[in-house]
Formats: C-alpha cells, sequence, structure tokens
C-alpha cells in the first residue's frame, strides 16, 4: 500500500507532471491526484481512445499491440501506459 | 417470624392447596466490581473511489506499477528535455489570407447625413456590434440628430445595409459601451455631455437612465464611457469622462430613470504629480481636457487617463486628495485622482488599453503616430512602434493573444502587431486608404477572437475575420510577454 503511494510520489516529483490517474479495466478510476470531476472526464475519455489505440494497433498487425500511448497538445502531453488490467494516466506540462 | 396465608375455599367449588411458604436469608460473601463499555467502531479510510469497501489496494495494482514505472519516468524525463515540438504548430483551421473583410455594414440615413462611426462596441454575448453615430471632426456644438445602430451578426438574413435597430439620438454620440454581462444595455455619451443608458430590449422608449442637463453633469463632449463593477457583485456604474477634466462615475437610479453622481474626479494641471523631466506648462488651460479613459482589469482602484495636451496618468479610484477646483453645485466632492505621470506626448493621447494578459502592460496611442508600450511601473515606455505618419485613434489588445494588438490610424489602415515576432512592423495590415475612410475606431470581439470590428469616417463599419496565427495563442506567448514586461529598468 504505501509502496503504490510512493511510486505516485516518483512520479508526481518528475518535472512539469500535473496529475496522475490510474483507471481500472472498465474505466472506472482506483486513484488520482486531481479533482473528482476532472478526473471522471479523463478516466472515460481516455478509456475510450486507448481501446480504439489498441484496436487499431491490433488490426494493422495482429501479433503488435499498444505499449504506450502519448497525446500531445497545446497546452500539455498526456501518457497513458496501458495494461491487461490497469492503466496508468500521466498529464504534463514539459514546459513547466 | 412467620407468616400466614390465608386460605380461601371457594363457594363453587375449587379449592387451591396450601400455599407452602418458608424463608431463607441470603448474604454476599466476596464482591467484585466491573464495567463494560462499547468502543465507536473504527472508522475505515474509505478512499474516494474505491468500489471495495476493503482498505487494501485492488489486487495487482502493485504489481502493474512496478511494471510501468520506469519507462513512464523516462518518458517524462525525455519530454521534459525534449525541443522536439518547440516551434511546432498545428492549424487546424484553414485561413490563407491574415485578414479578410466578412461584412461591410451601413445606415443609409447617417450617411447621408455624412455621419461618422465614432464609436464601435460588441455586446458581452458576442454576436451584436453596437455603432454610434455622430462626427470626429473639429466643430461648435453639433445640433444634429445622430443614432446608434447595432446588428446581429449570427442572425441570418443579416442585411448590411439596414440595421436590426437604429435609436435615434438628439445629438451626436461621441462614445458608446455595451454591458459586460447584460447583452442588451448600451451605455453611451454624448457631444452634449450627457450620458445615457439605452435598454435594447424595450420596444417603447430604450433609454432607462440618463444624467439629463443637471448640475452634477459634464459640460463638455464625453469622449469615454466605461463600466466600472461596483462593491456589490453585480452591479455596475457607468464611468465618463469628458473634455472637461472631469471624471464621473454614475450609478443608476432605474426608478427614476436617471444617474446619481457616486464619486467624481477633476483633473487640474495643478495637481498632477510631479515628474523629473515633466515641465508641464498649464498653457493658461484650468483643466485637462480627457481624451481617453482605460480601466485596469487587474486592480479595480486604477484607471488610466490621457489627455488632450499630451499627459498620460495613473490614477486611483479611492484618492482623498480634494480637487483644486472652485466647486461647481455637485453634489458629491471632487477629487484629484492622478496617482502617477508617465512620459508625456506631443499631443492628444486618443487610446490606450489594459492588457488582459500581464497586469502591468498597457499601450497607448494619439497623434504621434506610435503606439507606445508602458509598464505601470514606470514612466519611459518599454516599446514604441512606429503605426502610422498620422494620429492614430485606438489601439487595443487582442483578447486571446497576449502579444498582438491592433492600432487604428487616421489615413484609414489597420496595423496589427505581434510582439512575439523579431522585426517591428506590423504582422498584418487592413488596408483601405483614402482620407474619407479614416479609420476611427476599432473593437476586437471576446468571444469570438477573430473578428475584429472597424469604424470609419464614411459611416461604414467593417467587420474583419483575422486568421488563425493572429488569434490563437502559441504555448510561451505569456513567458514571452512576461520577459517585456520586465523589462522596466531597476
Amino acid at each position: 500500500m504505501a509502496e503504490v503511494e510512493e511510486t505516485l510520489k516518483r512520479i508526481q516529483s518528475q518535472n512539469g507532471v500535473q496529475g496522475i490517474i490510474i483507471i481500472n479495466s472498465e474505466g472506472i478510476p482506483i486513484k488520482t491526484t486531481l479533482d473528482n470531476a476532472s478526473t471522471v472526464q479523463y478516466a472515460g475519455l481516455i478509456h475510450q481512445l486507448v481501446m480504439k489505440a489498441r484496436s487499431t494497433v491490433r488490426d494493422i498487425d495482429p501479433q503488435n499491440d499498444l505499449t504506450f500511448l502519448r497525446i500531445r497538445s497545446k497546452k500539455n502531453e498526456i501518457m497513458i501506459a496501458p495494461d491487461k488490467d490497469y492503466f496508468l494516466i500521466v498529464i504534463q506540462n514539459p514546459s513547466d | 417470624t412467620h407468616r400466614c396465608n390465608l386460605q380461601f375455599t371457594i363457594i363453587i367449588g375449587c379449592q387451591t392447596r396450601a400455599v407452602h411458604s418458608a424463608e431463607a436469608e441470603v448474604q454476599t460473601l466476596s464482591t467484585a466490581v466491573s464495567w463494560t463499555q462499547t468502543q465507536p467502531h473504527d472508522e475505515a479510510q474509505e478512499l474516494l473511489l474505491q468500489p471495495a469497501a476493503d482498505r487494501l489496494d485492488p489486487p495487482g495494482l502493485k504489481a502493474f506499477l512496478q511494471r510501468v514505472e520506469d519507462t513512464v519516468i523516462r518518458e517524462l524525463d525525455r519530454n521534459g528535455r525534449s525541443h522536439a515540438f518547440d516551434e511546432f504548430q498545428v492549424n487546424w483551421e484553414d485561413q490563407s489570407q491574415p485578414v479578410s473583410c466578412l461584412h461591410c455594414l451601413q445606415h443609409p440615413s447617417a450617411q447621408e447625413r455624412g455621419l461618422h462611426v465614432t464609436s464601435v462596441s460588441w455586446s458581452c454575448t458576442g454576436s451584436v456590434i453596437a455603432c454610434a453615430f455622430g462626427r470626429t471632426d473639429d466643430g461648435d456644438w453639433i445640433t444634429e440628430p445622430s443614432c446608434v445602430c447595432t446588428w446581429n451578426l449570427d442572425r441570418r438574413g443579416l442585411n448590411p445595409k439596414q440595421a436590426d435597430l437604429v435609436i435615434d439620438v438628439a445629438t451626436a454620440v461621441t462614445a458608446l459601451c455595451c454591458h459586460p454581462q447584460q447583452p442588451a444595455l448600451i451605455a453611451g455619451g454624448l457631444y452634449s455631455g450627457e450620458v445615457v443608458v439605452w435598454d435594447t430590449s424595450r420596444t417603447q422608449d430604450p433609454v432607462l437612465v440618463q444624467t439629463g442637463m443637471s448640475a452634477d453633469s459634464h459640460r463638455e463632449p464625453v469622449y469615454q464611457v466605461a463600466w466600472v463593477p461596483l462593491q456589490k457583485a453585480g452591479e455596475f456604474g457607468v464611468l465618463s469622462a469628458c473634455s472637461g477634466g472631469r471624471v464621473l462615475l454614475w450609478t443608476g437610479d432605474l426608478n427614476e430613470g436617471r444617474f446619481v453622481l457616486n464619486a467624481a474626479y477633476a483633473l487640474v494641471p495643478q495637481q498632477v504629480p510631479h515628474s523629473s523631466y515633466v515641465s508641464f506648462k498649464a498653457r493658461g488651460s484650468s483643466t485637462v481636457g480627457v481624451t481617453s479613459l482605460a480601466l485596469s482589469p487587474w486592480d479595480p482602484d486604477t484607471f488610466l487617463v490621457g489627455s488632450e495636451g499630451g499627459l498620460l496618468l495613473r490614477c486611483s479610484f479611492s484618492s482623498q486628495t480634494p480637487a483644486a477646483v472652485p466647486s461647481e453645485g455637485h453634489n458629491v466632492t471632487l477629487r484629484a485622482p492622478a496617482v502617477f505621470v508617465f512620459r508625456p506626448r506631443s499631443g492628444p493621447v486618443h487610446s490606450i488599453h489594459c492588457s488582459p494578459f500581464h497586469r502591468n502592460l498597457f499601450v497607448s496611442a494619439g497623434t504621434d503616430g506610435r503606439a507606445h508600450l508602458h509598464s505601470l511601473l514606470q514612466a519611459d515606455p518599454l516599446l514604441s512602434l512606429r503605426v502610422s505618419d498620422s494620429s492614430v485613434f485606438q489601439v487595443q489588445w487582442s483578447p486571446s493573444r497576449p502579444l498582438v494588438f491592433a492600432a487604428a490610424a487616421a489615413q484609414g489602415t489597420v496595423h496589427i502587431f505581434d510582439l512575439g515576432r523579431r522585426s517591428l512592423r506590423p504582422a498584418a495590415t487592413i488596408e483601405q486608404g483614402g482620407a474619407d475612410q479614416a479609420a476611427t475606431c476599432l473593437a476586437f470581439n471576446s468571444q469570438n477572437s477573430h473578428l475584429l470590428a472597424l469604424g470609419r469616417t464614411n459611416g461604414t463599419v467593417c467587420i474583419w475575420q483575422l486568421s488563425h496565427d493572429l488569434t490563437e495563442q502559441s504555448p510561451r506567448e505569456i513567458s514571452q510577454l512576461e520577459q517585456i514586461a520586465n523589462q522596466v529598468a531597476a
């Protein structure tokens, strides 16, 4: 339990990290450092996007699979590490 | 002692047996004291989002994080140091030209009378443009009636030659400002010195409140009106400035339909703060004719004033110094608001605007044909940009791009400057020259930041559309603006 918190702290201490969310395979947030409303919004939208990205990769090559997803926008970058049971979402503003 | 129990024989025929009784004595031999108490149930620290009621992390979470932690930290670190996307920008909206004219609005009856557009203002919703007609050239008291016209650009069937609403006004309208929260209210300043608020939702008489020709009101043309938030949230007063050197704050009494003077400020040359190199000679005039006014969106106490003589002053609403003017029968004591004087110009300051993105920056322009970028912290301008050879009538910061501002010149051209560019030449220019088409006023639309309204002396109001480059904020703009603002000399 403490190790989970420590890991999140380590990630949070990286340069420019604005927020971290962990969602489960159903898109339900498990842990978050953001407020409730934003968390729920990110969780729903990103879950759908990761599913779509994964199916895109696998349709192109069934032997391949999605390992990491990055969305870069004008204001920040969203990094998603997907897995069978959980997704780790980190929002970073690199110029901070 | 013995006890006797009576026996009854009931006639019916029942008979109870004899009740046996005996006596015995009991005595406790030993004692012990003890107590019990219920304890409150240990409130489980229920994590907000944990579906199961247990306090342990979901299974596999620790292992998952151990798997991904290194990758994620490596990516975050690399991303923080990467320059791959430094100047990379994506253009989602395709626009080939920097500026293009969308509409050219006219009010034929005003044009026939040779009226100029003196002021334009967008409504708070961003769909309605209100235009004031009058004259901008010098002249005696204009007794010609003029009007205020509004067009709703979002309405289907927009007719550029016919305004949606025309409000007839007895004299020339010299200033106009739409209410920041209520789309139907428009404040106007007249050549006669009156200040009026029109309610465009009323079908009958649109005049909601007016100052009338009372002892309190201005006697000179009102060159600027602005809505000022009052102490009570949601309430606004109207600030008006006239060439007689008075800045007055009015609150509306809706029952009477009259304005009540809330605070009054008078600017006189003797009370302008001294500055080391300003040797301002009064030139015999006893007033500082106000030609432009700007409110600071950051500090509700500060307002900036520009005068006919080229003075640029920072003023305070809360100033308590009484003004050195003879009492004119005002109900409110006149106060001297000037707190700081900036480097003066050689001619009238026509326009001042505070930056919506930085609390210390503002831009000013006047007859010297230049746009000066000032910081509130120092007297000298930070930057002076040459706009045109003739006067510049209005400057305004872009509501969406911190480094961009537009300047309208007397010759008719409008230059849009981008401080992020290395060159001091304008990023875009709206040409439409000719002496009879001088650009008198402009207004950015804060809701639809790609629209710019421009009023001309030929009585037309043109709505221009700006390209993506001029309206979309780029990632490092705010920090670039900060850098410019920090160039203040120590």
